[in-house]
C-alpha cells in the first residue's frame, strides 16, 4: 500500500492535535457532565465539581439499574434493534441501488416522494400508523416495533448517493459478460460497499436504539417495554432524579458506543479504495 | 461510456423488461413498508389539516382552509418560519463544514485517529434530551463553565440561552455540536470510495494539501455533500426536542421554532388539525427547498 | 367413568375460577416512592378482594394523556387511570368516561368530604367523572443560611409582599445573592405562580361568571400583580431573569416552589430550609394554586366497571387516604384527612416543612377546567414575558394577552 502522508514539520503535527483536542473537548464536555453527575450522592448535585468527577458514588448505578427491570428493557431494545438494523440495511441497500444505477419510468418522481416523506413530521404520523397497526393486529408484539421501521428514506438515500459515487467502469465489464442487475448488486456492488453498509447500519441501530414516541404509544405490557421507556421513570412528573437517570443514561449509551467502535474500524484507507480507478 | 452500454441494451425489449423486473423487485419490501407507514399517514396528514378535531372527540367537522389561514395571518407562524429558517442554515452549513474539516483531518494515520473519532461522535449518541439539559447547565450565566473560562481572560459573557440576542446562537451551537459526529462518518465513509492514487498523482504533480481538498475531494465527496445538505435541512427544520429541553422558545420567542410550534398544537393543546395544517406547511418548504438544492445539484450525479 | 367425573368437575373449577375474578389495568405515571406506595396498596387491596385484580402500569407522566388519547381510538383504554387535573375535560371529550354519579348514589358514598375547588375538574354537563385522589400546592421556600448571612431572623419567613422585597433588598445588601427567584422561563410554569399573585391581590384569571369563557386578569388586580414582578426585576433589582434552579444551589434565598418539593429538596440541597404560606400583598389575601390528579374510569363491561369503582371507594376512603398522603407527601383531598388528629400530629412533629402547604389548602384556588387551558396559558405567559424583557408596558401586555385569548375562547 501506498504510503499517504510525507513526513509533516512537527509544527504543523503539534498544530492539527491542537485543533483536534480543543474540538474534541468542547465536543464531550456534556458527556463529562453526565459521568460526574452519575458519581454524585444526591444532596452534591448542585455544587462543584461539575466536570471531572472527585465523588465515586458508584451505588448509583447499582439503584439505577434496580429501579426498573432493565435486563428485560434492554433485551427487548437490542430484539428491536437488531431487527431494525438488519432489515433497513439490506431494504435499503436494494432500493438505493435501484435509484442509483437502473434506469427506470419516474426515478426521480418516485425518488422524491420518498424524500417528501421524510419532511412530515414523526409526530404528525403518530397517530394514523398506531391505527394501522392496531388494524393489523400488532399491538405490543415485536412486529409493532419492528415492521413499521423496516424501511428507511434516509437509509435508501444514503445508499444511494454512495452508489452514485462508485465508478460504473466496474460494473459494464460484468454488464458486458451479461449479468442481470440483481447479479451485479449482489456480486459487485455490494460487496463494495462495507462503509456505507456499516454507516446505515450505525445510524439505523442509533435510531431504533433512542426511540421513546412509538414503542410508548404501541406496547402496554411492561415486558415490552423498550430501554428508552425504562429511563423515563427516573423523569418524575414531581421531579427529576438526576444522579440516578445521569447513571443509567450512561449505562445506556454504552451500546451505541461498542457500535460505534464496530463501524468506524470500516472507515480504514484502502479497504474500499484499492482496485479502484478513480 | 456506461451510458451508451445501457441505452443501447435497453433497446432490445427482454433486455428493457429485464431491468424493469430488477428495479421493481429491489425496491418493493421499501416501497411497500414505506407505502403504508410513510405515504398513507402523510395523506392522513393532509385531509386532517382540513378538520377540526383534538384527538378526544368523536366530533370532526370539517373547516375547509380554516387552519391554513389561520396559520397564515399568525405572527407566531412567521417568526417561526424565519427562526427556523436562520437555524437550519447555520446548523447544516456549520455542521457540515466543520465535519468535513474534521473528516479530512482523521480521514489518514495519526496517533489517537481512533480516540479522535469517539469523543467527535459522542454527541451523536448522547440522547438529545441530556445534551439539552446538560449545555443548559454549561451555558448557565453565572455557573456555567462556558463565562467562568471567558472570565479568566476578563470577558464578562452574555446570559447565552436567557439573552434576547444571544439565545437563537447559542441554540445554534448545540445544533451542529450535535451534528459534527455525523457529517464526519458520512465524509469519512465516502473518503474510502475516494482513491488514494488520485492524491498521490496530484502530489507528485505539486499539489498543496488544500488544493487536494479543493480541487479533488470536495468535488468527489459531491454527492454525500448533498446528502448531508438535504438531510441537514430536514432534520434542522423538523427540530423540537433540543429546543424543547433548552428555552422552550423563549427567552419570549427568539427560539421558537416551528416544530415547537407543531408540537404545542398537536400535543400539548390538542388541536390535532390545525398542527395538521403546520406539518403540511413544514412540508412544503422543505420540498421546494430540496427541490432547490435538487436542480442545482443534479441529484449529485454530476460530479 | 369416575376418572371423567373428577375431570369434569375439575374443568369445572377452573373455568369457574376464571370467570369469578375480573382483572383490570391501572394507568399512572406516580414514580420513586409515590409509585412503590401504590404498588403496596394495590396489593392490599387485591388480596382484600380476592374477586378483583388491580393491575397498576406505570405510563411516563409527560406521555399519559397521549397514551390515552391513542388508546380511546382503538379501545384499549384501561379501566382505571389517572391523569393531571388540568387534563380531565380534554380526555372526558372521549365519551367515553363512566359517570361516577349512579355508583355515588347507590353506595351512599360521601362526595362532600372532598374539597368543592377539587371537584370542579370532574364535573360534565350533569355528570361527575372524576375523583381526586391527589393534591399539591405552591408556597414560599427560603433558606435558612442565607437569611442567617444577612442578619435576617432564619426563622421567620416573609409574611407579605412588602416584607419579601425588604427582605431581598437585605439579603441582596448583604451577601449578594438574588433575593427571590422568578420563574421566568415561560409557559404553564409562568403562569400558574403568576396566578398565585393574581388571586394575592384579589384577581381572577378568566371570568367565572361566563363560565371561564373569557379573559379577566387585565384588571387592577392583574396590573398590580405584574407591576410587581417588573419591580423586583428592574426596580428593587433583588430577581432575575435566569435559568430555574438558583434556589436550589444556594444563589437565591426565596423561591415559589410545589409541596411535592418538601421531598426532593432535603436530599438535593447542602443548607436548611424553612417553608411557609406565599407572602400576600398587605391588603391583599393569601392563596396558592392547586395541581394533583383525579381518577376515572373508562367504558367497560359492567363487572370492569364495577371493580374499577370498588377500587376507588377503596383508595378515597379516609384510612388509606392518610396513609398514602403520608407515605407520598400529598395535600388531602379531603376534609376529614386534612382535620385528623393523627394525621396532623404526624405532619407536625415528622414532616414541619410539608405543614404551611396542608395550611393553604384552604386558600387554594383553582385554575380554569376548560380544554383551551394549555394554550391560554402558554399565550399569557409568553405576552408577559414580553413585559419583564422591556419589549411592552405591563399595561400593553396585559391587554395584548386580553386579545389574544379572548380570540382562543371566542
Amino acid at each position: 500500500m501506498v504510503r499517504l502522508i510525507r513526513k509533516e514539520s512537527i509544527t504543523r503535527r503539534i498544530t492539527r492535535h491542537v485543533f483536534l483536542s480543543v474540538g474534541a473537548f468542547i465536543s464531550i464536555l456534556p458527556f463529562l457532565w453526565l459521568i460526574t453527575t452519575s458519581l454524585k450522592p444526591p444532596n452534591t448535585l448542585y455544587s462543584a465539581p461539575l466536570l471531572f468527577p472527585t465523588h465515586f458514588h458508584i451505588e448509583n448505578y447499582i439503584e439505577a439499574f434496580q429501579a426498573a427491570p432493565f435486563a428485560r428493557y434492554s433485551l427487548n431494545s437490542f430484539i428491536m434493534s437488531a431487527g431494525i438494523v438488519l432489515t433497513q440495511t439490506l431494504f435499503s441497500a436494494f432500493a438505493g441501488y435501484a435509484f442509483a444505477r437502473i434506469k427506470f419510468k419516474f426515478s426521480n418522481l418516485l425518488f422524491f416522494i420518498l424524500l417528501g416523506t421524510m419532511m412530515i413530521s414523526n409526530y404528525a404520523i403518530v397517530i394514523p400508523n398506531f391505527l394501522t397497526v392496531n388494524a393489523l393486529g400488532w399491538y405490543d408484539t415485536f412486529a409493532a416495533l419492528i415492521i413499521p421501521r423496516a424501511a428507511s428514506v434516509f437509509a435508501i438515500f444514503l445508499f444511494r448517493q454512495f452508489f452514485l459515487s462508485l465508478p460504473k467502469e466496474i460494473e459494464d465489464a460484468a454488464k458486458i459478460d451479461g449479468c442481470g442487475k440483481i447479479r451485479i448488486f449482489f456480486q459487485i456492488a455490494l460487496p463494495l460497499s462495507k462503509p456505507v453498509i456499516v454507516t446505515s447500519a450505525l445510524f439505523s441501530f442509533l435510531f431504533a436504539w433512542n426511540d421513546f414516541l412509538w414503542p410508548l404509544i404501541v406496547t402496554d405490557s411492561p415486558q415490552m417495554r423498550t430501554i428508552q421507556l425504562g429511563l423515563s421513570v427516573f423523569q418524575g412528573r414531581y421531579g427529576v432524579r438526576w444522579t440516578l437517570l445521569s447513571a443509567a443514561t450512561v449505562l445506556s449509551i454504552l451500546p451505541s458506543i461498542v457500535a460505534f467502535l464496530i463501524a468506524q474500524k470500516y472507515f480504514i484507507k484502502g479497504i474500499a479504495g484499492t482496485g479502484l480507478k478513480g | 461510456m456506461r451510458n451508451l452500454t445501457s441505452k443501447s441494451g435497453s433497446l432490445t425489449p427482454a433486455f428493457f423488461r429485464k431491468e424493469q423486473t430488477a428495479a421493481f423487485l429491489l425496491l418493493f419490501p421499501s416501497i411497500l413498508i414505506l407505502g403504508v407507514f410513510n405515504i398513507y399517514p402523510a395523506f392522513y396528514s393532509i385531509v386532517l389539516s382540513f378538520f377540526e378535531w383534538n384527538g378526544f372527540s368523536p366530533d370532526i367537522p370539517f373547516v375547509g382552509i380554516e387552519n391554513y389561514k389561520t396559520l397564515f395571518t399568525n405572527g407566531v407562524f412567521y417568526n417561526s418560519l424565519l427562526v427556523t429558517i436562520i437555524y437550519s442554515v447555520v446548523v447544516t452549513f456549520g455542521s457540515l463544514i466543520i465535519g468535513l474539516l474534521v473528516a479530512v483531518a482523521l480521514d489518514r494515520d495519526i496517533k489517537g485517529k481512533t480516540l479522535y473519532r469517539i469523543l467527535y461522535f459522542l454527541p451523536v449518541v448522547t440522547p438529545t434530551v441530556a445534551s439539552g439539559v446538560v449545555w443548559k447547565y454549561l451555558f448557565d450565566p453565572t455557573q456555567g463553565i462556558i463565562n467562568t473560562m471567558l472570565s479568566y481572560i476578563n470577558i464578562q459573557g452574555p446570559a447565552w440561552l436567557n439573552d434576547s440576542a444571544w439565545a437563537l446562537f447559542s441554540v445554534s451551537i448545540v445544533g451542529i455540536w450535535k451534528r459534527i459526529g455525523f457529517c464526519m462518518i458520512i465524509y469519512l465513509a465516502a473518503l474510502q470510495g475516494v482513491s488514494a492514487n488520485l492524491y498521490e498523482a496530484a502530489r507528485i504533480d505539486g499539489a498543496t494539501e488544500f488544493n487536494i481538498l479543493k480541487s479533488i475531494k470536495i468535488p468527489l465527496l459531491s454527492p454525500a455533500t448533498l446528502f448531508l445538505t438535504i438531510t441537514g435541512f430536514i432534520d434542522s427544520f423538523r427540530i423540537f426536542d433540543l429546543v424543547y429541553v433548552m428555552t422552550n422558545g423563549g427567552p419570549v420567542d427568539e427560539t421558537d421554532v416551528l416544530g415547537l410550534m407543531l408540537y404545542r398544537n398537536g400535543f400539548e393543546y390538542f388541536k390535532l388539525g390545525y398542527a395538521s395544517s403546520i406539518a403540511v406547511g413544514i412540508f412544503g418548504i422543505l420540498l421546494i427547498l430540496s427541490f432547490v438544492q435538487w436542480k442545482f445539484t443534479q441529484g449529485g450525479e454530476a460530479y | 367413568m369416575k376418572k371423567g367425573v373428577v375431570l369434569l368437575l375439575f374443568i369445572s373449577l377452573i373455568t369457574v375460577l376464571s370467570f369469578a375474578g375480573v382483572n383490570i389495568e391501572f394507568w399512572h405515571y406516580w414514580d420513586g416512592a409515590n409509585g412503590d406506595k401504590l404498588e403496596e396498596l394495590v396489593e392490599t387491596f387485591n388480596e382484600a378482594h380476592p374477586d378483583i385484580t388491580i393491575e397498576p402500569i406505570f405510563i411516563p407522566g409527560s406521555s399519559i394523556v397521549t397514551k390515552i388519547q391513542t388508546a380511546s381510538l382503538s379501545g384499549r383504554t384501561p379501566a382505571l387511570a389517572i391523569s393531571d387535573i388540568i387534563k380531565i375535560s380534554l380526555i372526558a371529550e372521549t365519551g367515553q368516561l363512566v359517570d361516577l354519579k349512579p355508583f355515588i348514589a347507590k353506595d351512599d358514598y360521601n362526595i362532600d368530604d372532598f374539597y368543592e375547588e377539587l371537584l370542579v375538574y370532574g364535573q360534565r354537563d350533569n355528570q361527575l367523572v372524576s375523583l381526586p385522589v391527589s393534591s399539591s400546592n405552591l408556597g414560599l421556600f427560603w433558606n435558612k443560611r442565607l437569611f442567617k448571612e444577612a442578619g435576617l431572623d432564619p426563622e421567620k419567613p416573609p409574611k407579605t409582599w412588602e416584607e419579601l422585597v425588604e427582605y431581598s433588598e437585605q439579603i441582596k445588601e448583604k451577601t449578594g445573592k438574588i433575593g427571590y427567584e422568578l420563574y421566568t422561563q415561560g409557559g404553564e410554569g409562568t403562569t400558574w405562580q403568576w396566578q398565585v399573585f393574581l388571586w394575592g391581590a384579589g384577581g381572577e384569571f378568566l371570568d367565572p361568571v361566563t363560565n371561564y369563557q373569557k379573559a379577566a386578569f387585565n384588571s387592577e388586580a392583574g396590573r398590580k400583580a405584574l407591576q410587581f414582578w417588573y419591580d423586583l426585576i428592574h426596580e428593587y433589582e433583588v430577581s432575575s431573569i435566569s435559568p430555574w434552579g438558583l434556589f436550589g444551589r444556594g444563589e437565591a434565598a426565596m423561591v415559589m416552589d410545589g409541596s411535592w418539593m418538601v421531598q426532593f429538596f432535603p436530599m438535593q440541597v447542602d443548607f436548611e430550609l424553612g417553608a411557609a404560606v406565599f407572602p400576600h400583598p398587605e391588603d391583599g389575601v393569601p392563596a396558592t394554586n392547586m395541581g394533583g390528579e383525579q381518577i376515572f374510569v373508562f367504558n367497560k363491561s359492567e363487572e370492569e366497571k364495577q371493580a374499577a369503582w370498588e377500587f376507588i371507594k377503596w383508595f378515597t376512603g379516609k384510612d388509606i387516604q392518610i396513609e398514602w398522603d403520608k407515605a407520598t407527601g400529598f395535600i388531602p383531598v379531603k376534609k376529614s384527612v386534612a382535620n385528623d388528629d393523627g394525621y396532623v400530629a404526624y405532619i407536625k412533629n415528622t414532616k414541619r416543612l410539608l405543614l404551611p402547604f396542608v395550611e393553604s389548602g384552604k386558600y387554594a384556588n383553582a385554575r380554569p377546567p376548560i380544554n383551551e387551558y394549555p394554550e391560554i396559558s402558554d399565550i399569557f405567559s409568553k405576552e408577559i414575558l414580553k413585559a419583564l424583557h422591556d419589549r411592552m408596558s405591563v399595561e400593553e401586555a396585559l391587554e395584548s394577552a386580553e386579545a389574544l385569548v379572548n380570540d382562543i375562547l371566542k
